[in-house]
């Protein structure tokens, strides 16, 4: 797979403080990155570097193999909370950032048309942007970042507040913009970075303190478990007690943790059987990506 | 100069939906219209509403059609001037304020095509104004007290629109760098404040851009200094230059005060 970015030792500075703190990664053409952290860990600050809203205090970011600064040709961004003017019309608005990005002239005003019909936003296109609701400004901001077709989409909390039907529907919109585009975006809500992401990067106060695919990072991270559910706490307590493995107990769940594939599960139920406890279910499972999160932004 | 009309059309949209348009040539028109009208008809209002006892005579000064033009420059350099500083700080300050200029900043512009954009709306509502109310103006100076030199009132006009050309620079320069409040206050004194220190100690000086609108009014009734006029304009020519490169790097400089 060709790279299409790499950012290489990024430092971003306010006096003392560092926002990021040399932070590096690749982002392969046509994949889903997402940029994972609580509040505070740096995400929109990398975004807004990449945008040209901010200027980085160190490091490079090499663009197609060439070292560029100024991204604004190939971006599309999308903020968290994109402001447009109230006083012009969807078609208006997205015409005009079309033709600011370069589309020319005489075809921006069909590609604007395009673009907010395939955001669904075909009906609504001749009423002024003051009169939208949060979910169809977010298809606008959506509109204005990918109507120029830029090689890399920039989007900063795409869906986090949108309710549930948004999200959903942002969220294929964004799957079908894969295919041709590259996505960078910022998440905390971890069921979307699960559901649409090539590659996780995990950021906390402004280090990147983890990256790989959602399977690498899983692996890694989570030791999978076998879930025990047994008819009462205190049976499940008395498991935990009586097993020879690392175990532990929520309620009436015991968990073992499973490590290079030990123990097998019919030595789990040898135990079992010697013991006389009633088990009603047993369920292998992996960790969440929430229970990763946790974990990679608590180590350390 | 990329994307200036796109631009300039989004500032013109604006301007005709907010009314700007309607209301700032309004406001010029009026002060342009109510000061010979006024000036004419002081005599039957004071007495139909003064209120004074039967027989009161009143000595008013007979006033030339040139002292007439200059009282309504007074207005404009003060409530005029007002309008333009309060009316047009925010035009840069508060898109980044408000957020709507994230999604501009983030497209390949040339911030000489955006702060032009600007100067480009603000010089045609502003002189526009101007110009539409001082036309007024001089039909019904000419109506009511005589005709005003033509040749005359050209060059007043062309020595007031350099004025007003300061004062639309200083009004976007500040709002480059600062925020909409701080662009207000400095604009004021800039513009209003510097002019009542220059009125009052001005006479120890002869070279300065808040001195332009008295040199109007001096090329209006015949009687300026060249050397000092010419002198001033070029000091505000200089430092319109200057206040516009100003407005293009802190307009720059400022993209990551925009709130994302």
């Amino acid at each position: 797979m060709k790279t299409l970015l790499h950012m290489q030792g990024l430092t971003k500075e306010y006096g003392k403080e560092k926002a990021v703190d040399n932070v590096t990664f690749s982002l392969n053409k046509h994949t889903s990155t997402a940029l994972i952290g609580p509040n505070g860990a740096g995400k929109t600050t990398i975004l807004s570097v990449l945008a040209g809203l901010l200027k980085q205090t160190k490091g490079s970011i090499v663009f197609d193999g060439e070292i560029t600064e100024d991204f604004r040709k190939v971006i599309g961004f999308l903020p968290q909370y994109p402001k447009f003017y109230s006083w012009l019309t969807a078609l208006e608005y997205t015409e005009m950032t079309a033709k600011l990005s370069g589309v020319d002239a005489k075809i921006a005003r069909l590609e604007a048309e395009k673009t907010l019909e395939f955001l669904g936003l075909g009906d609504a296109k001749k009423k002024k942007t003051g009169t939208f609701s949060g979910g169809m400004k977010q298809r606008l901001g959506l509109a204005q970042a990918i109507v120029h077709k830029p090689s890399l989409l920039l989007l900063d909390e795409p869906v986090s507040a949108l309710d549930p039907i948004g999200r959903r529907e942002i969220l294929n919109l964004l799957k079908e913009l894969q295919a041709s585009t590259t996505i960078l975006y910022s998440t905390h809500i971890l069921n979307d970075a699960e559901e649409m992401t090539d590659q996780l990067l995990f950021l906390r106060k402004g280090k990147l303190v983890e990256q790989g695919s959602l399977g690498e990072v899983q692996e890694k991270y989570a030791n999978p478990v076998y879930k025990m559910y047994f008819s009462s706490s205190e049976e499940a307590a008395r498991f935990v007690e009586i097993s020879p493995w690392s175990a532990r107990q929520e309620d009436s769940i015991a968990f073992i943790h499973i490590e290079e594939e030990k123990p097998l599960m019919n030595e789990v139920l040898r135990v079992l059987s010697d013991s006389n406890l009633s088990l009603s279910k047993v369920e292998r499972a992996t960790a969440s990506l929430e229970e990763i999160f946790l974990q990679v932004v608590n180590k350390g | 100069m990329n994307n200036f009309s796109v631009l300039f059309q989004k500032e013109w949209r604006e301007n005709v939906r907010n009314f700007k348009i309607l209301w700032i040539p309004l406001v010029f028109l009026l002060f342009g219209i109510s000061e010979p009208l006024m000036n004419y008809f002081l005599p039957q209002i004071l007495n139909a509403v003064g209120n004074m006892p039967e027989g009161t005579v009143f000595q008013l000064p007979e006033f030339t059609p040139e002292q007439i033009v200059m009282s309504t420059i007074n207005q404009y350099q003060f409530i005029g001037m007002l309008v333009v500083t309060l009316g047009f700080a925010g035009i840069i300050a508060r898109e980044r304020k408000n957020g709507t200029a994230t999604l501009l900043y983030v497209r390949p512009l040339s911030y000489i095509s955006y702060v032009y954009s600007k100067l480009f709306i603000m010089c045609i509502l502003v002189v526009g104004s101007v110009i539409l109310g001082l036309l007024a103006n001089l039909y019904y100076t000419y109506v009511l007290f005589g005709s005003v030199d033509a040749g005359a009132f050209m060059g007043f006009l062309g020595t007031y629109i350099v004025w007003l050309l300061f004062v639309i620079s200083i009004v976007l320069f500040s709002s480059a760098t600062f925020s909409t409040g701080i662009a207000s206050v400095v604009s004021l004194l800039l513009v209003i404040f510097v002019q009542l220190i220059d009125g009052l100690l001005g006479a120890y000086w002869t070279i300065s851009p808040w001195k332009l609108p008295m040199y109007a009014g001096g090329i209006l009734n015949g009687s300026v200094n060249m050397t000092s006029f010419v002198w001033s304009v070029t000091v505000t020519v200089l430092a319109v230059i200057v206040l516009l490169a100003g407005a293009v790097y802190f307009a720059k400089r400022n993209v990551s005060k925009t709130k994302i």
